[in-house]
């Protein structure tokens, strides 16, 4: 093989440090950030599909919502924000839900937001009412301690599990199990300790306290309703069916007739996981698409610095022909020059949007997400294969123009 | 058999339908290893000449010979062909590449000849080392004087060991001294058997050469012996 061209451009392109490095930079700028966001993308992917996980497959839920809106509408969202609350979701519902052959298990679920003291420490907390069953429906695993009971949660007993990070920052390094936590102003003696669950739904799991659902909705928040139902299905394969036999059921015990006044929502895990991956799926390639647009602009951008480069370079391109070149010569070595540089942006891009997906991992490891470090091989060709397609469909242009200059009218710019 | 032998040759240039002639039915022969001056004024057609006789361009008529090959059927490629195999320039302005070294500008008539890259290196240093600038391979051009730019530009010139060496004006942008430095080179090229074609205006210059072609309006007015040739002899030592 002949690497004159090569070697010919490499020394063009070194004669021309600045212009070269801005136009390499210019390249992998955009190159990196083709990496990145699908880097981004696949970790994204990752995190929300492991919180889905900790639901498993077999979740069930029943939410409220407003009545004749959507589960994932704007005016149902928008409902809520603006506290509007649905009360209809109670323990008759929850009845209905362990009644049904196909549900193994199932629990209410309520929330809401206090202060938890512990002798001097004071802080503020989520606090999630949860059935007594949680473990048979989700993947929740105690450190030390144990899980309340049965009939802890029927009696409205003032027990408390805590989220790790929450029982570091009342306790630090102290046994909690069997101290006194006050929840407004009520004694709630830990009863267990919460091994780590990281982030769920942009929340830190690890800074709840976790209380039976009833003594949350009795003691704390006064209320009877549910926020939630969660059930297990036994048989997936039937879960349709047990989703349609379960709004049947619930509308009946809420005394509505009419499907679109529903004032709750039954919903599936796997609904939910393909919703969000085809969310997270379109939106990376939106971003994809944007990216490529940027990187079409730096291809013009090359073929202008091409061209500027071929109309100031006309005196060597003549001289180089008048010394012996053909037009193929000058064609292959200018074609060389912008491939290059793109494919050199494009070492550069997929190095620095490696490193770029690397630190976006470490950030969101330290905020607790669930993320996953992977750049797809997918990028990596899409990156390496549009950065040498611009390479030489905006470098030909310029090259060709190069090519076909008379030596002597090239000679004379001199 | 002539080297060069130009028949009836002539040059005309057409732009936006408007026809100039510049060379009129040029007849001359050179041999190998002479040593011809092309002399005449500005404006006389004695560079076009120079272009057409060094395949930098075509002919509107008439025949152009190169070692017996009919020069005005080749195309583009066997022109650059004949280019980096057959001649060497020297142009007024010296013609260097900036921003790359003395070696590399030498160098490149090779870059496009079957050489291998090792013996360009050597070819290249042995061409400057008979000009007397083996001790500037690694400058630049900007690092160079008038004389010693050319003086790089003639070693280029020689680096392929081609059968004519052009030297369009070669002294033109010289200070006397370095004039006569490049002529006596020139001169001495000739007596180990190269063949110089010389373009000049100035007739000091032309009579450095063995032979004066003149040249007026397009057309040759005289072939003619140097009868008092001028010799740069000793040219070397005074530059040192």
């Amino acid at each position: 093989m002949d690497f004159t061209p090569i070697k010919l451009a490499l020394t063009a392109l070194r004669a021309q440090k600045t212009r070269s490095v801005l136009t390499i930079l210019g390249m992998s700028i955009g190159i990196a950030v083709v990496i990145t966001i699908m880097a981004a993308g696949k970790g994204l992917d990752h995190m929300v599909m492991g919180q889905l996980d900790a639901f498993s497959p077999n979740t069930v839920t029943v939410e409220v919502k407003i009545p004749s809106t959507k589960k994932t509408s704007s005016d149902n969202a928008m409902g809520m924000a603006t506290g509007i609350t649905i009360t209809t979701l109670k323990e008759k519902d929850l009845d209905t839900l362990r009644k049904h052959p196909n549900i193994a298990a199932a629990y209410g679920f309520v929330t809401g937001q206090a202060i938890v003291k512990y002798q001097n420490e004071a802080k503020t907390s989520l606090l999630f009412g949860e059935g007594y069953n949680l473990q048979e429906v989700e993947k929740f695993e105690i450190a030390s301690g144990r899980m309340f009971t049965k009939d802890e949660e029927e009696s409205l007993a003032q027990v408390a599990v805590l989220g790790s990070k929450m029982y570091e920052l009342l306790f630090g390094e102290e046994n909690a199990v069997g101290k006194t936590v006050y929840i407004k102003g009520k004694p709630f003696r830990v009863i267990g300790v919460a091994k780590s669950r990281g982030a769920m739904m942009g929340m830190d799991m690890d800074k709840m306290v976790l209380l039976p659902a009833k003594t949350m909705q009795k003691r704390v928040l006064g209320i009877d309703y549910y926020q939630e139902l969660i059930a297990k299905v036994k048989d997936r394969t039937i879960i349709k069916q047990t989703v349609a036999d379960l709004e049947t059921a619930v509308r009946e015990n809420h005394d509505i007739t009419d499907p679109n006044k529903d004032d709750f929502a039954v919903n599936t895990m796997e609904e939910a996981a393909t919703m969000l991956s085809s969310i997270i799926n379109g939106l990376t390639l939106l971003l994809v698409a944007l990216v490529c647009v940027s990187l079409l602009v730096g291809g013009v951008g090359i073929m202008n610095i091409m061209y500027v480069s071929v109309t100031e370079r006309t005196f060597e391109i003549g001289l180089r022909k008048a010394l012996g070149a053909k037009s193929r010569d000058i064609l292959k070595q200018f074609l060389a020059e912008a491939i290059i540089i793109t494919v050199a942006g494009g070492i550069f891009g997929i190095i620095s949007g490696a490193a770029f997906a690397l630190a976006i991992y470490f950030i969101a490891v330290s905020y607790g997400y669930d993320w996953a470090y992977a750049v797809p091989i997918s990028s990596i060709i899409l990156a390496i294969s549009f950065s040498a397609a611009v390479g030489l469909i905006f470098g030909l242009y310029p090259a060709k123009k190069a090519a076909a200059f008379d030596p002597m009218v090239a000679l004379r710019k001199e | 058999m002539a080297l060069i032998e130009v028949k009836n040759l002539e040059k005309e240039y057409v732009n936006e339908a408007i026809v100039t002639h510049v060379l009129y039915n040029l007849n001359f022969k050179i041999d190998k290893g002479e040593f011809v001056a092309i002399m005449g004024p500005s404006g006389s057609g004695k560079s076009t000449l120079m272009h057409i006789l060094g395949f930098l361009d075509k002919a509107s008529g008439g025949q152009f010979i190169f070692n017996g090959r009919d020069v005005s059927t080749l195309h583009d490629d066997e022109l650059a062909e004949m280019r980096s195999s057959q001649v060497g320039f020297v142009f007024q302005s010296f013609n260097l590449l900036p921003r790359t070294t003395v070696l590399e500008n030498v160098i490149l008539p090779l870059v496009y000849t079957s050489t291998p890259a090792r013996k360009r290196e050597e070819l290249a240093t042995t061409a400057l080392n008979s000009v007397g600038l083996s001790h500037r391979l690694n400058f630049l051009p900007n690092q160079l004087s008038g004389g010693e730019k050319q003086r790089v530009a003639i070693a280029r010139a020689l680096v392929n060991d081609p059968a004519v060496i052009f030297a369009d004006e070669p002294t033109g942008n010289l200070d006397s001294k370095s004039g006569l430095q490049v002529m006596q080179i020139l001169q001495e090229l000739n007596a180990d058997g190269h063949t110089i074609i010389l373009v000049t205006h100035e007739k000091y210059t032309a009579e450095h050469a063995k032979r004066i072609l003149r040249i007026k309006d397009g057309e040759i007015i005289s072939d003619e012996l140097v009868a008092n040739r001028q010799f740069a002899t000793g040219a070397k030592e005074l530059i040192k």
